[in-house]
């Protein structure tokens, strides 16, 4: 099949109509006034998928329209398939780019072979009934999207899935060679969207069709594009393989929401959003665990104990630590330090009392060295005035002593002291959970 | 070449001839009765002598040809391009609004054309430019009522439709108000007045045949050119837009091509409702959707329903003759009212 015959009518540019994809170099558009991209540059490729994420609200749909010929940038360039589609038509802008929208609603009962043929409007002549290009156009669209079986049926009669597939092989029909996905896949469950994006995926490598798609799912969108590119007010604040840009770190930045990202056996990131962990304090007057933790060592236990609604403090962090970030997203009271610097008598006093107030204490097996083993005396002095205390020990202390000996003594006081030792940090967090809601009057 | 299309567009093809087979038989009919008799065989015989096509037909009374061709040929064929161009202007304003419940009153043309003619009526310049005075005044009324409607919707560079349906709504109370007040004070007049806006052919000449016809090849013409803009036109703007259609101008023409043959419509004949509304609603039922069928098929049928509620009109109560707009309306109102609570089952049993 052709990647997307040129037409016989066509106009000024189409020379270079089918070889560069799509470009967006420094676009500001907005409403009235009001910028809602603020200089977005980004570009693909032929046959490449990119994904636009970002949070309600960032720019994407905005840009889609931008692309789409429905809103002039006030400043900077788009081009599709090397024209500026403000340039041209939007008949010739509409065999240039295609878009495959969030739903369509006819306002009559029009035959889903109908719907696809719309597709070729921006080919057809006034009067001229389609001709036999168009109608092969039209079935080769139905086909490749799966809908050939639903050709006589009204369009409102279908399921959402069916339906989506026959705007998908509308904006097929079109044979453009640039397709952007406008949330296509929202009201689809989870085997209907797969398809779509199998089917999208396929057309970019045998067309060469450049996709740019606005899609929710991540793990998804992950899963798909070759390419990803994460909107936030308005900028673009990442870029690249999907790998480099589904991170927590972005997730916590963009979306403002904490989150898991493991790796599918392909390699592709797949997400797991913490839910209600983003910032949401503990109940008032719920029992709370203080953390000694260190090296990122604490994150998982501090992410449990707040899952489990238990106030977490936090203390002494190292400013850049992981650790320091996550205490920070739950809203832990905590005592950080600049990195890489030694504990100053102050802080220590400060988290001494963090730990006293405590109704339990957890101590991780973060590396310790000089400037962090401070953090065990604070700990061990609040198990002698009689918090609980419970040690995570995945690792021998030996391996993370960089004191000369100090750190293993103080450790062994711990683990001697403490109501429980265990290599999980599952177990660590229950036996906390129990010893500081027992701690209450 | 070209492909046969799939079974309802063949469908819709067989409807459309079949719609224009009915138009043909409707109009031999209607030129035949009346109070005296002329059989459809006579009125083909003389209508295809009259055409040239044939000699003298023999065996005809010699009043026959006077009576067809000077009294009711004019009736019969003004009422088919009156119910034509209605039930086009109709299918336009329906896509352009997205809404089969959109009439083409709707945008103030049935009520500024009213106006026209009433103040036409009062002034007695009504047999002005050769009897052609209300029908220019209504057409001029219902013109000048379209535009300002268009003014009053016109936000920035584009026609917002909403605004349009509320425009229309609030001129035209406005401007039936102002008929009311003129007819308070119109003394002998209100009889004239009031048989105009219930509508009527009675009056129907050659001249005003040959006048209205070229507004509505051309306004026809102009639709069927836009069928396939229309189609896109229900998806909505947007859509449209990505398809390839250049909305604002596609809007503009629509309008103006409805306007223009709604108040030619309504200029010689008065206010006849329902034909615009229920016409294309109906063929919608039997061609679909697609208005490369939806438009041709509307205009046909309008053209044959028009002549047989004139038909039922001036037959049903001999000598007395019924407003067709009564005609019709009593038709069309019970009909409406179906088609409105068939759809909210459908829509019932969908939710």
């Amino acid at each position: 099949m052709p990647a997307a015959e040129a037409p016989p009518d066509a106009g000024r540019g189409h020379a270079r109509a089918f070889e560069g994809g799509l470009r967006v170099e420094g676009v500001v558009a907005g409403y009235d006034g009001e910028p809602v991209l603020r200089g977005v540059s980004l570009s693909v490729e032929p046959g490449e998928v990119v994904g636009l994420i970002g949070p309600n609200g960032a720019g994407k749909t905005t840009l889609v329209r931008v692309c789409s010929r429905a809103l002039a940038p006030s400043a900077g360039d788009v081009s599709v398939g090397g024209v500026d589609p403000y340039s041209v038509t939007a008949r010739e802008a509409a065999r240039l780019l295609a878009v495959v929208p969030q739903e369509l609603a006819p306002a009559f009962a029009f035959t889903a072979e109908e719907v696809v043929l719309m597709g070729r409007s921006p080919y057809l002549r006034p009067w001229g009934g389609g001709r036999a290009e168009d109608w092969a156009a039209a079935r080769r669209a139905m086909r490749a999207a799966d809908v050939e079986r639903l050709a006589s049926r009204p369009v409102q009669e279908l399921s959402g899935g069916d339906r989506q597939r026959v705007v998908l092989a509308q904006a097929l029909a079109q044979e453009a060679p640039v397709l952007l996905l406008d949330e296509p896949t929202t009201h689809l469950d989870v085997r209907h969207v797969l398809d779509m994006l199998a089917l999208i995926r396929g057309l970019a490598r045998t067309r060469g069709t450049a996709v740019l798609g606005i899609l929710h799912d991540l793990s998804l969108a992950a899963a798909l594009c070759d390419r990803m590119v994460a909107l936030s007010d308005g900028r673009v604040v990442a870029e690249g393989p999907p790998e480099d840009v589904v991170t927590p770190d972005l997730l916590w930045d963009v979306y403002g929401v904490e989150a898991e990202v493991t790796r599918t056996a392909s390699g592709r990131p797949a997400v797991a959003v913490v839910p209600g962990l983003h910032g949401t304090p503990a109940a008032a007057g719920a029992p709370s665990v203080h953390v000694v933790g260190g090296a990122g060592r604490g994150a998982p236990v501090m992410r449990m104990l707040a899952e489990r609604g238990l106030q977490v403090t936090a203390g002494v962090l190292h400013a850049t630590d992981s650790d320091a970030t996550v205490a920070g997203r739950l809203g832990a009271p905590r005592v950080t330090v600049p990195p890489f610097s030694e504990i100053d008598p102050e802080s220590a006093a400060r988290c001494r009392a963090l730990a006293a107030a405590a109704d339990a204490v957890v101590v991780c097996d973060a590396p310790f060295g000089a400037a962090n083993v401070e953090n065990l005396r604070v700990a061990l002095a609040a198990a002698r005035d009689g918090v609980p205390l419970v040690v995570l020990e995945a690792s021998p202390i030996g391996d993370r002593d960089f004191t000369g000996g100090e750190a293993t003594a103080l450790w062994a006081e711990l683990t001697a002291r403490a109501l429980l030792v265990a290599a999980d940090a599952a177990a660590v967090v229950a036996a906390a959970a129990v010893a500081a809601r027992r701690g209450r009057p | 070449m070209a492909d046969p299309g799939p079974f309802p567009a063949r469908r819709g093809r067989l409807t459309i001839g079949l719609l224009a087979l009915l138009l043909a038989a409707s109009i031999l009919v209607a030129v035949g009765v009346g109070a005296v008799w002329i059989s459809p065989w006579d009125a083909l015989r003389l209508i295809a002598w009259k055409l040239g096509m044939t000699g003298a037909p023999r065996g005809i009374p010699s009043w026959a040809p006077v009576i067809l061709f000077q009294l009711r040929m004019p009736r019969v064929l003004l009422a088919a391009l009156v119910g034509a161009a209605l039930a086009v202007a109709g299918a336009v304003f329906q896509a352009l609004f997205r809404n089969p419940m959109a009439d083409p009153a709707i945008i103030g043309v049935s009520s500024g054309a009213a106006l026209g003619a009433i103040v036409v009526i009062l002034l007695g310049w009504g047999a002005a430019l050769d009897a052609l005075g209300v029908p220019a005044a209504a057409f001029a009324g219902a013109l000048l009522t379209a535009l300002l409607v268009f003014r009053l919707a016109r936000v920035g560079p584009g026609v917002q439709v909403a605004t349009l349906l509320l425009a229309g709504i609030a001129v035209a109370a406005v401007v039936s108000a102002a008929i009311s007040l003129v007819m308070t004070f119109s003394g002998q007049e209100v009889d004239r007045i009031y048989f105009w806006l219930l509508g009527s052919f009675a009056a129907a000449t050659w001249p005003q045949v040959l006048l209205v016809s070229p507004l509505l090849v051309a306004g026809s013409a102009v639709a069927f050119a836009l069928a396939g803009d229309m189609n896109l036109a229900t998806l909505g703007e947007e859509r449209a837009a990505q398809l390839g259609q250049d909305v604002e101008r596609f809007k503009r023409v629509m309008l103006a091509t409805g306007s223009l043959l709604a108040a030619a419509a309504v200029s010689f004949s008065g206010l006849i409702g329902f034909v615009g509304l229920m016409t294309p609603h109906i063929l919608r039922l039997l061609v679909g959707p697609d208005h490369r069928r939806l438009v041709p098929a509307s205009m046909l049928g309008g053209a044959t329903f028009m002549v047989l509620a004139d038909l039922a009109a001036r037959t049903v109560v001999v000598p007395q003759e019924i407003p067709v707009g009564a005609v019709t309306a009593l038709l069309g109102g019970p009909f409406f009212l179906y088609l409105l609570r068939r759809q909210r089952r459908a829509a019932g049993a969908r939710g």
